[in-house]
């Protein structure tokens, strides 16, 4: 009787536990569910609490679903489990192929590396599928910076961002985790401004403070907690974000419209080139994004911005072209010599786009007023006055 | 009781070689594995040569050692989850709380055969109570054991229900006397534990060489615990000999009623 108590008992226990942690996939997995936590909980408390947290943890999803090896990633053994040497997109790909392959479309992917790297590290196909879909930015030289700064300075700095597109060993391109972080693998922390912000920032690309500025910003610092910033990408409703952060007009599904992980697809001009052009899906862009700005404005309002937005773009495109020209005329007559960033002057250009012209053009289109102007437009003037000074100064010296 | 503590050491030093020996209280038990076969042969020696004092000093210093050993262990192998978090998730996935017993259980058996005499009926019981316990404790740790596991082969339902089978015949005793038959149907369980033992032996040792690492040392200290199935026919010694003892001190069968 004991012993038949004691068998049923065990039966009973057992069948009551979750799913994965009473098997289903396969020993491996099942022993992952609890047999990781049992030393990383300790050695890295917060690593497993943060996966505890995650919407794979309610999911059932256990340590090695994620760990495991993908296709052609190198392989380490660890405590009994076989695991990836290193993670990568390869490993989210496993479930998440769609969104993969609309990162890969995106200026987040290779072009990304590219503004930095160019073509070195990037495959043929790459390049080639990089190219398809942002013309001109994967099949390019190494920024001047990697030689003139030093490797070590490029990969502290610039590559800490630009590695959202790096090309993996496994064949993958970026880490998914750079907006999503590793064990949250959180929708809420990806749509957060300061997610976009950790990269999107500072004086060449100041969106996150452009955004601050604005009432999109203003509403989100004051109103944050009655947002539902963890609410499914695909219920996903003005009711729960009834103010955007960077994620909701740039890639979220708002009341059904498409989500998409290629915020190019709402993207109508090359805002980050020296010179603005439109893009070659400009029209399907514009529309896109307008669509997600309707939502919560009226028709007439966004005509308004865009219209009022395009004529800075305008404005900027006739400075930096006049700014350049300066420049270009001083090569031209032999006047400015040497490689580009050995002469003074090529600095002021560069900061005159890559600074001024570029956070004129993005305030103008996220509703930052004292970007368009005291950090756009003024230092544009400032530096065009210098810029003409400093010629002037060399062609007398010459 | 001397192979044992010795056995130990290597059954230690693969079970604690998982987390790298972190803890320095991890090597506890095994250098009292070390040292306790030794004062243990010393012992035997000295009751050889007729000195018993010396015999049972030592055994209790060594019985009462391993009783503390074992229960210390308990206490720092739940520590490394079940306290944090409390669930039977955090139990299942704790060290093997129950293991450290196996010290106890030893300890407790030095401390017995010093106490009492070896050809009372008292001495066979207690003998048989420890077996219980053992049988008992194996009960729980295949469980929990193999629910880390998920039971994801079936035979790894096999030391649970013969352990749980264990426990059912060996309690009988306690609840009144029982005739040679029964003794002789226990003695067959027990065999069948020493099977279910041996094959879990082989099962691990196989699963183990198929192991993940390249070393295959590493495959055994993070695979499937090899000595951990012989704990079963260990106990069927135990429990023999319990059985064993128990007949050669049982009543004549006209003056008891017994359960068959």
């Amino acid at each position: 009787m004991v012993g038949f108590a004691l068998i049923v008992s065990a039966f009973l226990i057992n069948s009551n536990r979750p799913v994965s942690n009473a098997g289903g996939k396969g020993d491996a997995f099942t022993r992952a569910s609890g047999k990781c936590a049992e030393c990383h909980a300790q050695l890295q408390y917060s690593v497993v609490h943060e996966f505890e947290l995650s919407a794979h943890s309610r999911r059932g999803l256990t340590c090695l679903d994620c760990h495991r090896p993908a296709a052609n990633q190198r392989t380490k053994e660890h405590h009994g489990f076989v695991l990836s040497a290193k993670l990568t997109a390869g490993n989210c790909r496993s479930c998440h192929e769609g969104i993969y392959q609309e990162f890969l479309r995106s200026g987040h992917a290779a072009v990304s590396w590219a503004a930095i790297y160019g073509e070195k590290g990037l495959s043929a196909e790459e390049v080639a599928f990089a190219e398809r879909y942002q013309p001109g930015r994967a099949k390019r030289p190494p920024h001047p910076f990697v030689s003139l700064e030093g490797a070590d300075a490029i990969k502290g700095g610039c590559e800490q961002c630009h590695s959202v597109g790096r090309p993996n060993e496994d064949g993958t391109i970026g880490n998914c985790t750079a907006c999503h972080t590793r064990h949250t693998s959180s929708v809420a922390i990806a749509r957060l401004p300061t997610t976009c912000g950790q990269c999107h920032m500072g004086p060449d690309h100041s969106q996150i403070e452009i955004y601050e500025e604005s009432k999109h910003g203003v509403l989100f610092a004051a109103q944050q907690s009655s947002l539902n910033l963890a609410a499914p990408a695909r219920d996903l409703t003005t009711r729960d974000m009834f103010v955007p952060t960077c994620a909701t007009c740039h890639m979220s599904g708002l009341n059904g419209r498409k989500i998409t992980h290629n915020p190019s697809e709402r993207l109508s001009e090359f805002l980050a080139d020296p010179i603005t052009n439109r893009r070659p899906n400009a029209a399907a862009g514009k529309a896109n994004m307008q669509a997600i700005c309707s939502q919560c404005h009226a028709h007439e309002t966004i005509e308004r911005v865009y219209a009022q937005a395009q004529k800075v773009v305008d404005l900027t495109n006739d400075r930096v072209n006049m700014a350049q020209s300066i420049v270009d005329g001083l090569r031209k007559d032999g006047v400015l010599k040497g490689k580009p960033f050995e002469n003074p002057i090529d600095f002021v250009l560069f900061d005159l786009w890559h600074y001024d012209g570029r956070t004129a053009k993005h305030g103008a289109y996220m509703g930052g007023a004292d970007f368009v102007q005291w950090h756009g437009n003024y230092p544009m003037l400032q530096k065009t006055v210098e810029l003409r000074a400093m010629a002037s100064d060399l062609r007398r010296k010459r | 009781m001397i192979s044992n503590f010795a056995f130990l050491v290597l059954d230690i030093y693969l079970a604690h070689s998982v987390n790298a020996f972190r803890h320095w209280a991890e090597y506890i038990p095994l250098y009292f594995s070390m040292g306790a076969p030794l004062l243990l042969t010393i012992a035997l020696v000295a009751r050889s040569c007729g000195r018993v004092g010396l015999w049972v000093a030592l055994g209790h210093v060594v019985g009462w050692s391993a009783l503390t050993v074992g229960l210390a262990g308990v206490l720092f192998h739940l520590q490394s989850a079940f306290f944090v978090e409390r669930t039977l998730k955090s139990l299942t996935y704790a060290a093997p709380f129950a293991a450290p017993l196996a010290y106890t259980g030893l300890g407790l058996l030095l401390v017995l055969d010093r106490m009492i005499s070896a050809q009372s009926r008292e001495w066979a019981q207690w003998v048989l109570l420890l077996a219980l316990g053992g049988f008992a404790g194996n009960f729980v740790l295949s469980l929990t054991d193999h629910a880390v596991n998920g039971f994801f082969h079936a035979t790894e339902w096999l030391p649970v229900i013969s352990s749980a089978f264990a426990v059912g015949f060996l309690i009988a005793p306690f609840f009144g006397p029982v005739n040679r038959p029964y003794l002789v149907v226990c003695a067959f369980v027990m065999s069948a534990q020493a099977l279910v033992g041996f094959l879990g032996f082989e099962f691990h040792v196989a699963a183990d060489f198929n192991g993940p690492s390249t070393v295959m040392l590493q495959n055994f200290i993070d695979g499937a615990p090899p000595f951990a199935p012989l704990l079963l026919p260990n106990l069927m010694v135990l429990a023999l000999i319990s059985l064993w003892a128990l007949d050669a001190a049982r009543p004549e069968e006209s003056e008891t009623e017994s359960i068959a």
